[in-house]
């Protein structure tokens, strides 16, 4: 993890364990992990669902105690000094969680008395999520899109230079999704450090700057999210449109170069070609035109697919795996 | 600390079950009024009417045969092996009150604890075999059967139960949302989290309960003096009145509080309040089942805390001079002191778990 050595780090854990008891024997929610989240901008946390990424908010937030290993918040040690730091800390973990029987004002205003806000500042974040017009009517009347950004409200009573936002577009329409997406990146360009916890990874592709990737407890990749989908990947295929009556002769032309090619749909995928111009240089001698030419660019899907994918059961990576780094 | 508990006193008051059980309180207050109508009531003409009447015919009866059934009352007297026997033949003439409904007031007369022994007499029991301050505790005003201080009494119960829902409710209500994952997100330390919540559970329904006690002990009251059966009610028995609403009070925020740390413990009301009232029960049953066990019963200490002392009867067993096992009831007595005593201890170590609980555990 030499990518953020030498930089302040908003978040950093050593180690981190965490195993839960039921029944049915002992499970491992987090196991070991390293997590660095450096100041500043959004700090993508992904993984699939099960991977240990609530578990791990919830031990930084000191909701839940970890077996082993330490974490800190800004240099604070948690939860051991959580409550120095907790003023510089607002979080939304999983889905938002008021009195269903209070008003959105009611709510924010209990919160903001036991920090010693405000009665403005309630007000305010109110406006700023733009629940103003609603901010009398009960929390168990209002949409999830509303309840996400009540919960982004709360966050905002302690103006704090750290956000944790757990699964924030969980059951979002699209323009909830785009909305939250957008609050986020805002608050990034207000200086703050947002981290986002998703496993919807095309959606935070979108947003964040850096990414940590975990499976099964473990972190497997982290890294800037430019540099992660660079380094993992060079597909050395390209998808090409040619008209529908060209698609036979072209996929003939094409095999015959000895290349791999698929149909997706009205298009057509090359695999192995390494420079694209080879292919439009085939077609070309044989008279079929190119509509479209792309090379094709790996996504964080594509990249956290092939990262987790040699993940065995049991909370432990295949012999010879090792953790992605990437500098950023 | 102060800042939580302001904020956990709003909020407490902000909930709509608040609102509901002070409604509740007063509820109780009107209907045990409404019970107490009906005894309140001095005797109608119709039901004076029919008392003289019956009355009448069987003073008619006594002045034909009353000398006889004094002779054989007499006779039946002397016949008894036991010398010292009374059967009352000197007063068998026929008095008008013998035809009257009871006339219950507010306040019973007031009247001397009879000494020990004759109260163990009037039971058929052996004065060994009853605890000193029985016979106190039994000629106490919340004693008295159909008083209006012994209903008022028995429904200062329906407060206290209200007053524990309320508690256990303040703090699960907070759980089952998943709101109290969000405040501790606010406020981290745990510790000051849970007192915060218990003081203001306890402190919170002081003004329910004193203005539920209050109605309770003014409804009752109005309706006797409506009636104008009060009693005997001097300035000394609106004292132990007060003192008993006091005591009310007291009772009632500390279960308060022990449902707010069930529910710090159980998470769930319904778990919460299900425990208690098994453990309410199964400790009856136990404590039944081992007399010496009886005086730690919950819910005759909790009474005994609120009337001045509580009486309960047990079975006393031992072989007797031919072999065969004797068995005796006997009364014992809790006192006042030993009941305010375990509702302190109660109290005490329900919190402490629950603030270890509380402090410890995941919070999902």
């Amino acid at each position: 993890m030499s990518e953020t050595a030498g930089t302040e780090l908003a978040i950093e854990t050593r180690g981190l364990r965490k195993t839960y008891r039921s029944v049915r024997g002992r499970s491992v929610g987090v196991e070991g992990l390293d997590l660095r989240v450096p100041v500043g901008g959004v700090h993508g946390f992904l993984g699939p669902n099960g991977s240990g990424k609530t578990t791990t908010i919830r031990m930084l937030l000191g909701l839940v105690r970890p077996d082993r290993g330490t974490a800190t918040i800004f240099g604070h040690e948690v939860p051991k000094q959580l409550p120095e730091v907790v003023g510089r800390v607002g979080a939304i973990v999983e889905s938002p969680k008021f009195f269903p029987a209070f008003s959105a004002r009611r709510n924010l205003s209990l919160l903001a008395d036991a920090i010693g806000a405000p009665r403005g500042r309630v007000d305010a974040v109110i406006d700023e999520v733009g629940l103003t017009g609603r901010a009398r009517d009960r929390y168990r009347t209002y949409s999830l899109g509303m309840k996400q950004r009540l919960a982004i409200a709360a966050t905002l009573l302690k103006d704090p230079d750290l956000l944790i936002f757990d699964e924030p577009t969980n059951g979002l329409d699209p323009a909830g999704i785009r909305e939250i997406r957008q609050t986020m990146r805002g608050l990034a360009d207000q200086g703050k450090t947002v981290l986002v916890s998703s496993h919807i990874l095309a959606e935070v592709e979108h947003i964040a700057d850096t990414v940590s990737i975990v499976a099964r407890g473990r972190l497997v990749a982290s890294g800037r999210v430019a540099d992660l989908i660079g380094a993992g990947t060079s597909t050395g295929s390209v998808r090409l449109r040619v008209s529908p009556q060209d698609l036979t002769i072209a996929t003939s032309v094409l095999e015959t170069s000895g290349l791999l090619v698929r149909r997706e749909h009205d298009a057509l995928v090359v695999d192995g070609a390494s420079d694209p111009a080879q292919v439009n240089r085939a077609l070309g001698e044989r008279g079929v035109w190119v509509h479209e030419l792309a090379p094709l660019q790996a996504d964080l899907e594509s990249v956290f697919l092939g990262l987790t994918a040699h993940e065995t059961p049991g909370g432990h990576t295949s012999a010879g795996r090792a953790t992605t780094e990437v500098d950023a | 600390m102060n800042r939580l508990l302001r904020v956990e006193l709003r909020r407490l008051w902000a909930r709509r079950l608040t609102w509901w059980a002070l409604v509740g309180v007063l509820a109780v207050a009107v209907m045990t009024a409404f019970s107490a109508y009906g005894s309140a009531r001095p005797p109608t003409e119709a039901q004076l009417a029919e008392a003289k009447q019956m009355y009448q015919q069987e003073l008619a009866a006594w002045e034909e045969s009353g000398d006889e059934q004094v002779a054989e009352c007499k006779e039946s007297e002397e016949a008894d092996p036991d010398p010292a026997v009374d059967y009352g033949c000197d007063d068998m003439e026929p008095q008008l009150d013998w035809f009257l409904p009871p006339q219950p007031y507010f306040v019973p007369p007031a009247v001397e604890a009879t000494d020990l022994d004759t109260y163990a007499e009037e039971r058929g029991l052996d004065p060994d075999d009853v605890d000193a301050g029985a016979a106190a505790i039994s000629a106490s005003m919340w004693s008295d059967w159909g008083a209006g201080t012994q209903r008022i009494a028995t429904s200062a119960l329906a407060v206290v139960a209200i007053a524990f829902v309320l508690g256990v409710s303040f703090v699960t209500a907070e759980t089952s949302s998943g709101a109290l994952g969000l405040w501790l997100t606010f406020e981290p330390r745990r510790r000051r989290v849970f007192w915060s919540k218990a003081v203001a559970a306890g402190a919170g329904t002081v003004p329910l309960t004193v203005l539920g006690t209050v109605a309770l002990i003014g409804t009752v009251y109005a309706v006797y003096a409506a009636f104008g059966t009060v009693g005997d009610l001097t300035s000394a028995r609106w004292g132990e009145i007060a003192g008993f609403g006091g005591r009310l009070v007291v009772e009632a925020t500390a279960l308060a509080m022990i449902g707010a740390a069930l529910g710090a413990i159980f998470r769930h009301a319904a778990a919460a309040i299900g425990v208690a009232a098994v453990l309410a029960w199964v400790g009856s049953l136990v404590t039944g089942a081992f007399d010496v066990a009886q005086a730690w019963n919950p819910v005759v200490n909790l009474g005994a805390w609120l009337n001045g002392g509580a009486i309960y009867n047990t079975q006393q067993c031992a072989p007797g001079e031919s072999g065969i096992v004797d068995c005796v009831w006997v009364e014992k007595v809790v006192s006042q002191a030993q009941g305010g005593l375990y509702l302190l201890a109660l109290t005490v170590v329900v919190l402490l778990v629950a603030a270890v609980v509380f402090r410890r555990r995941d919070v999902s």
